[in-house]
């Protein structure tokens, strides 16, 4: 666990806290209402229940990490009484649910003082006298709440932990309190010897290093000396607050910014043609100049601020997949404890940002992929000890930015995918038949197959038929890519390729029979202007030699079935980038680049080969954007593109 | 007085076509088509409607018609179902017409070139017949399609 440790930051986690504490409570008050309506009546919604239950729950557990006692212990009090009403053990009254009711605001006074650290509300412990004497006539056993739960019934709902489990995390919770806390504290010592070096240059260096090399004690000497720089502080952190707004907003807000865009590129246009037109006429209309001058002056400064808007949005909509990567720790050690394996995970690239849209969608499959990491790639410790192995499995999360895509990996280094398991089973289920021959990487596309899993015996955590089809699925719908790489003994490495963004990017134009094509910059590399001699044929594809290097070509016009006279003299060709290789592209011209803002091509088309959107350029007219990932992928396919060139790819 | 409803008749060919006046978002003159390669063969392409990238179905090629040159009775006629806007290529639009649900009847098999499925019904008006069309089916077929083909790729690519 020693790597999870640096991503322990107690502020980061209240904040976490609050958020989603704040969503739980609007969803607790939802469901009272929804409650409300069974009063009296009899029977009741076991779902609105069971929702309010685990809400509570997962309020009490947060609480818990955290070391909220109060909002701890009257969460567990509520959910004790959902429980009840849950066993149909009380009856739902108009007394009960007002009492619930008060609960649900008791609750959010205290999380509000926990998370500002202020004193607790008043009146706290009378409410909790007035609920146990409601809860006490319906449960006589009500001393036992205090206990740990570990009734049959509760299981349908929570993860089972025993005494043991329990007694564990607490104490990795306190270590880690405890580290952070030293790393709080180096943080703000830090920050107070360098606003004391800020303020008193003259401060001479030894001070400054024995300072630092003991960096808790100084912090308690520094705020005496330095009350001028703490305060601040102290008030920047309570001004550093967050709202939360529905994406819905920011999504129209980036749509404006969108057309803002098409609009001011259209009066670049409009300014620089009339520019133009008076120079080319030679007019000496003095009004006219000067105000054609204006014109591109202000289309200048109007192009400068959009350009910002559009960046401040864009960066507003970009949070960190560690917010998806917080919960693994977590996870996986309960998860290993429960199969009675050694792991340990490690995460990198937590910071890596991208679309807020996209880090909530990719949540689920990579818990689904970190899940079949534990319960399907890491071998049991013995069976790792025998295979020479150390006794701990390791399952790596990491994310970093490639070009204008965020690569996500999950790895672990355990038995690998069993090729002739996989093959078996795929033979059992008629997906391929006993005869056919089929390569490493084919057979690994197997595990693709809907309902497919090798798992020996069905587990509840993965294995229950949602597999790795449905994994693939939802990265597609993203507009991602999917892979999987596996050897035997050594381990599994799952590869997700996402857009960045669903935003604004550079493009290159460039002409294909008689359209606009856009081909996002950052995976150009340069464009060249060759003659036709020079383009060789190698297995039936075409090639250039260029700075020694052998670079398969793909033509356009020909991968997107469109008429287009060849030049017989001169092609162009566009490099792309592409896994560390390049790439040709032969268009027809070259017209230049410019800022594009990515529309999705409709659902009712649906997705093609080589093609990522289209845009709408300052006259009006449609450009499609070439998505040079799919169009090679394609081109790979059809054998239009020397394959041995793409060998490694 | 039995229910009515109101549609957009259009012709394609000789025959008489009608939708639901309420999935009818506007009647536009032909304009620009971009050409989206790869795409099924009745998709025209992308229009730009006011910013917005709106997919054209040929109609014609949808039903498997032979195509006709566009002239200056020619159509697109943006629809809206379920969220998604389409503009669909008609060769001319007649009017907006009332409909007696009692003198609506079920498709007959084999009525004309278009496959019944996309079909709701047949409208009478005097000795005319119009022809009610499922929009939601139309885009919903195409999407299908669309889809199967673009797995086909996506396993011919891996």
């Amino acid at each position: 666990m020693a790597s999870s440790d640096e991503f322990f930051d107690r502020s980061e986690f209240v904040q976490y806290f609050r958020d989603e504490t704040e969503e739980l409570l609007q969803s607790i008050d939802a469901d009272l209402l929804r409650l409300e309506g069974f009063v009296d009546s009899g029977g009741i919604d076991a779902e609105i229940v069971a929702s309010l239950f685990r809400a509570l729950h997962t309020i009490k557990g947060s609480a818990g990490m955290l070391e909220f006692a109060d909002v701890q212990q009257i969460a567990h009090k509520l959910e004790n009484v959902y429980d009840l009403l849950r066993k149909d053990r009380m009856p739902l009254t108009e007394h009960g649910i007002n009492l619930l009711f008060e609960g649900r605001d008791v609750l959010t006074a205290l999380v509000r003082a926990a998370v500002a650290g202020g004193e607790p509300p008043t009146g706290v412990e009378e409410y909790v006298e007035r609920l146990d004497a409601f809860a006490g006539i319906y449960d006589s056993t009500a001393q036992v709440i205090e206990g740990p739960r570990a009734d049959a019934d509760a299981e349908e709902y929570l993860t089972p932990l025993d005494d043991a489990q329990v007694a564990a995390f607490q104490a990795e919770v306190e270590r880690l309190l405890a580290a952070s806390a030293t790393a709080v504290d180096a943080d703000a010592a830090q920050a107070a010897v360098d606003a004391f070096l800020t303020a008193d240059a003259t401060v001479a260096a030894p001070a400054f290093a024995a300072r630092a090399a003991q960096p808790a004690p100084v912090a308690a000497a520094a705020a005496p000396n330095a009350p001028s720089a703490a305060a601040p502080d102290a008030k920047r952190a309570a001004k550093n607050q967050t709202i939360r707004v529905d994406i819905d907003r920011l999504d129209l807000l980036l749509n404006l910014v969108g057309e803002l865009v098409i609009n001011r590129t259209r009066i670049s246009d409009i300014a620089g043609t009339l520019g133009r037109q008076l120079d080319g006429g030679a007019r000496s209309d003095g009004d006219l100049a000067t105000l054609a001058k204006d014109l591109s002056e202000s289309s200048a400064l109007l192009a400068r601020t959009t350009n910002e808007i559009q960046e401040s949005i864009m960066k507003v909509r970009m949070v960190p997949i560690g917010q998806v990567f917080d919960r693994f720790p977590r996870m996986v050690r309960d998860l290993a404890k429960a199969r009675g394996k050694d792991i340990h995970l490690e995460i990198a690239g937590a910071e890596t940002d991208l679309d807020k849209t996209i880090v909530d969608e990719v949540g689920e499959p990579l818990m689904h992929l970190v899940r079949n990491c534990v319960d399907h790639g890491i071998e049991p410790p013995d069976v790792r000890e025998a295979n020479g192995k150390p006794r701990h499995g390791t399952i790596k999360l990491n994310a970093y930015h490639e070009g204008n895509q965020v690569i996500i990996e999950v790895s672990d280094d355990g038995g690998g995918i069993d090729l002739q398991r996989v093959r078996d089973k795929a033979i059992r289920m008629g997906v391929i038949a006993e005869s056919d021959r089929l390569s490493d990487p084919e057979i690994i596309q197997l595990i693709f197959t809907p309902g497919f899993s090798t798992a020996s015996a069905v587990t509840d955590v993965s294995g229950r038929g949602v597999g790795m089809d449905v994994v693939k699925k939802n990265i597609l719908r993203l507009k991602g890519v999917f892979d999987v790489d596996s050897v035997p003994g050594e381990g599994t490495t799952f590869t997700m390729k996402l857009p960045l963004t669903l935003a604004i990017i550079q493009a290159l134009l460039v002409n294909v029979a008689d359209e606009l094509y856009s081909i996002p910059l950052d995976a150009v590399i340069e464009s060249q202007r060759i003659d036709a001699a020079d383009v060789r044929t190698v297995h039936g594809g075409e090639v250039i030699t260029l700075r020694g290097q052998v670079v398969p070509l793909i033509r356009i016009a020909e991968f997107f079935r469109l008429d287009a006279p060849r030049d017989p003299d001169k092609v162009m060709i566009v490099i792309v980038g592409l896994q560390g290789r390049q790439v040709g592209l032969v268009v027809d011209s070259f017209q230049g680049e410019q800022e594009i803002v990515i529309k999705p091509l409709s659902d009712v088309i649906g997705r093609i080969a080589g093609i990522s959107g289209a845009t709408i350029l300052g006259n009006g007219s449609i450009s499609l954007i070439i998505d040079v990932h799919s169009l090679v992928a394609a081109a790979r396919g059809t054998g239009k593109v020397t394959r041995a060139e793409f060998s490694g790819v | 007085m039995a229910e009515t409803i109101q549609v957009v008749s259009f012709k394609l060919g000789s025959e008489e076509y009608g939708v639901d006046i309420a999935q009818v978002q506007e009647i536009n003159r032909m304009v620009a088509v971009t050409h989206v390669p790869r795409a099924p063969q009745f998709m025209e392409g992308v229009i730009n409607l006011r910013g917005q990238l709106i997919p054209i179905i040929d109609l014609r090629a949808r039903f498997g018609m032979p195509r006709a040159e566009h002239s200056k009775n020619t159509r697109i006629v943006v629809t809206e179902i379920a969220g998604k806007r389409v503009g669909m290529v008609v060769d001319s639009v007649s009017e907006v017409l009332r409909l007696a649900l009692d003198q609506v009847e079920d498709a007959p098999e084999m009525l004309t070139g278009v496959e019944t499925e996309y079909i709701r019904g047949v409208g009478k008006i005097e000795d005319r017949l119009i022809i009610l069309l499922d929009l939601a089916r139309i885009i919903s077929g195409a999407e299908k399609r669309e889809l199967e083909a673009s797995d086909a790729e996506a396993v011919a690519a891996a």
